[in-house]
């Protein structure tokens, strides 16, 4: 392995592994994974679960604190619930009072976005979903060119959407929030954050010194602060440093630090891709003629981003995660509009309805990118251009 | 040479290139510090380090420093440096054990075991820390007794909605020997160490380290621990009228910040301690078996050392997250270092860019002294390849 290890990067095993901002471990190049072979068949099973005596007193102890937790849970989620109803006098029951994130889903979902304008948000998430699929769609014909359009137009079309504008009437940052709030804030900090990112990782891996001092420099410093810390930083200073007058929105702070500390954290990601590929694609490309940003760009990128694609992903999911952080500077993602809600002198007492509502979109989210990550990973870089 | 070969030149070209990202940087800082200063000066914010001294005139509910509003603000600083370590150390050590039960649990040929095992560590990972920072704080802790009906453990800690009250003991200085007996037995181990490495190059005996290691790191310290324990007399809290007396109380603060850490890291861990274990191929022992190493031989000198070569980086940097980690407690006011310098401090004396600076100071060199420990121990465990 060459290059020196950092915080980020450290070796195991064949290759290296990728710690995430959040501490999730990434193996890179893709190791095979040593999996237990599952019980195949019934018998086995049960040998597996009662073979020995031991064994037998593990499995009923686990059943028994299954049963003993999930239970209650059970009958607390679904069994004793009401799901049906429009005030907390409706909630009767000794289970979750669902009625409440039904009241109040709109806020769950917008935040305080004017109800008549919602469905500009409605069409900016249709637009994501669509640009996503268009670049995850392998054979497109033409897709270099829309792929690229889409990137340089779709996150300022989307903006143009939520904050208004011409035709359009204007809403203030400061009424977005929820679930829509914790995706902008997630793909706009990305955007920031991974070409960024690339940057960087192939700075610090530049044999010009300064441009290595520089970007090793900057990706230690924002690996080195608390997240939190960045955040409090990037609302303070970042009106403070800007030339007089000129202001900055609140939620374009929070983005651009949350983007600056990824961005960090995604350089290690992609240095880990750029160290995985063999010395001798960049020695050719050389030989061929190219000079370095047709070699970097044609030849080692590709390779790399293809090799990094898992531990891109869970610095994504860590983004997604670390959003919710925005909470400490009054804007109100996803957990922050649920942790608003429990000040409603309507629903007093319903904290563990309303997190458990956030809680489960952000597990739904980050549990199905990460099996989105294994799936590549266990695929395994294909090769370039086949 | 005409100006059109020089610029072709690659020697050229590198020192152009260098000196147009230093000069670009440069120019940068420069406009962020001139506008910093204009607007400082514009807004009347005094600058320099000088508040440091300053009476802070803040409350701080949990602190261990006999600080009081009257001390200064460096004082104010330093409670906080103090409740950041402490809720660190006390929820690496705890995440650390739960981690590795968790992680070996997940190896377990059990199915129902490794499942539950498995099931926590995808929960814990893709939920956002800060959930359960304030599900923790609002759900949990909230939701305990009053203390009159306060959970007693083990009739000397109570713990109740005002926090977790523990026996305090009245002298220290029995503590503090056993962390000297602790450190004299570290000393004096890693000289028997070198000593019997060289004794074993000469005669081909060892010394018995294990029995020296067990006597010198355990025993000895245990026995001292036993006897401050036994020596001082103890503050046990007892119930007067509708609180508790005497003992030393834990605020709710860092009660939930406690737990969350430690539930939340040892997922992580837990992925840590597996990935170190199964990193090891089964040939290796079964090769060392075949040397004709005892199983005891063969973990110590096959299976651990690899292992660890796996475990101690990825570790290392989850410590390191903690640290930051323990930042969330800003969210809900617990004394950190983040919510009572960069927060309250702050607030007072508006001087936002000593503050920020010192604070990412401070954390910047814990992370660096971390990141320079890896950096050896990289170096020294790294594979020898020919």
């Amino acid at each position: 392995m060459k290059g020196r290890a950092s915080a980020g990067l450290v070796p195991l095993g064949g290759g290296a592994a990728e710690i995430a901002s959040d501490g999730r471990l990434t193996v890179l190049p893709v190791a095979e994974a040593r999996r237990t072979p599952g019980p195949s068949s019934g018998r086995a099973l049960v040998h597996a679960l009662f073979g020995t005596p031991l064994d037998a007193a593990v499995t009923l102890a686990v059943a028994a604190l299954l049963v003993w937790a999930a239970v209650p849970l059970l009958r607390w989620l679904v069994l004793d619930a009401t799901f049906v109803g429009r005030t907390r006098e409706d909630c009767t029951g000794t289970g979750a009072c669902w009625v409440f994130v039904r009241a109040r889903f709109g806020q769950f979902m917008y935040g305080f976005y004017p109800v008549a304008e919602r469905w500009r948000v409605d069409a900016a998430g249709v637009g994501l979903v669509l640009t996503t699929a268009l670049l995850a769609w392998p054979r497109l014909p033409g897709k270099r060119l829309l792929a690229g359009a889409a990137l340089l137009l779709g996150p300022l079309l989307g903006i143009w959407l939520l904050a208004g504008g011409g035709p359009l009437r204007p809403v203030e940052t400061r009424e977005w929030g929820g679930l829509m709030l914790t995706v902008f804030l997630s793909v706009y900090a990305a955007l920031i954050a991974l070409p960024l990112g690339i940057l960087l990782a192939l700075g610090r891996q530049s044999r010009l010194p300064v441009i290595r001092l520089v970007a090793t420099v900057f990706i230690e410093f924002w690996r080195g602060v608390p997240i939190i810390a960045v955040i409090f930083l990037a609302s303070l200073l970042l009106p403070l440093i800007l030339p007089n007058g000129a202001g900055i929105d609140r939620l374009a702070r929070a983005v651009i630090g949350l983007g600056l500390c990824i961005a960090a954290y995604m350089a290690e990601a992609v240095r880990g891709g750029l160290q995985a590929v063999p010395a001798g694609q960049a020695e050719a490309a050389s030989a061929l003629g190219l000079g370095y940003w047709r070699l970097t760009g044609l030849v080692v990128l590709p390779q790399a981003l293809r090799i990094a694609l898992p531990a891109i992903t869970n610095e994504f999911i860590a983004l997604v995660k670390n959003t919710s952080l925005v909470l400490i500077v009054s804007i109100f993602d996803l957990l922050g509009i649920a942790q608003a809600a429990l000040a409603d002198p309507a629903w007093v007492g319903k904290t563990w309805e309303a997190y458990a509502f956030a809680g489960a979109i952000y597990w739904l989210i980050c549990f199905g990118l990460s099996r989105w990550s294994l799936r590549v990973e266990r695929a395994g870089p294909r090769r370039a251009g086949g | 040479m005409s100006v059109a070969a020089l610029l072709r030149d690659r020697k050229v070209r590198d020192v152009l290139a260098q000196v147009a990202v230093a000069a670009g940087l440069v120019a940068l800082i420069v406009f962020f510090v001139r506008n910093a200063s204009e607007n400082m000066v514009k807004a009347g914010i005094a600058s320099g380090f000088g508040f440091l001294w300053r009476d802070s005139g803040i409350e701080v509910p949990f602190q261990l420093t006999g600080y009081t509003a009257s001390s200064s603000i460096l004082g104010l600083l330093w409670v906080g440096i103090v409740n950041t370590l402490l809720v660190s150390v006390v929820s690496i050590v705890a995440a650390t054990l739960l981690g590795f039960l968790i992680g070996v649990a997940r190896l377990s040929r059990n199915p129902m075991l490794s499942g539950l095992a498995g099931a926590y560590v995808e929960f814990v990972r893709n939920i956002p820390l800060l959930f359960f920072v304030l599900i923790w704080y609002f759900g949990v802790v909230a939701s305990l007794p009053a203390p009159r009906a306060s959970i007693p453990l083990l009739d000397i800690a109570f713990l109740n909605n005002r926090g977790l009250t523990v026996p305090l003991p009245q002298e220290a200085a029995g503590f503090a020997y056993t962390l000297l007996v602790l450190l004299l037995g570290m000393a004096v181990q890693l000289a028997l160490v070198a000593l019997s490495r060289r004794r074993q190059a000469r005669t081909g005996h060892a010394l018995p380290l294990g029995w020296t290691a067990l006597l010198l790191l355990l025993a000895a310290p245990l026995a001292t621990l036993l006897w401050a324990v036994l020596g001082t007399a103890w503050d046990v809290p007892a119930l007067r009228g509708f609180n508790y007396r005497g003992g030393f109380v834990l605020v709710p603060e860092f009660v939930a910040l406690f737990a969350a850490l430690s539930t939340y890291t040892a997922g992580f861990v837990a992925e840590i301690v597996r990935a170190g274990i199964l990193a090891v191929p089964a040939g290796q022992v079964e090769a060392a078996k075949a040397l004709g190493l005892r199983p005891g031989l063969a973990l110590r000198l096959v299976v651990i050392p690899q292992a660890l070569r796996v475990m101690v980086p990825p570790m290392t940097s989850q410590y390191l997250n903690v640290i930051k980690n323990s930042s969330f407690g800003a969210a809900i006011a617990y004394p950190d270092v983040v919510s009572l310098f960069m927060g309250s401090a702050l607030n007072n004396t508006g001087q936002a860019i000593e503050i920020i600076a010192i604070t990412l100071a401070l954390y910047l060199s814990i992370s660096l002294a971390v990141s320079g420990f890896m950096n050896w121990y990289n170096a020294r465990i790294a594979l020898v390849t020919r």
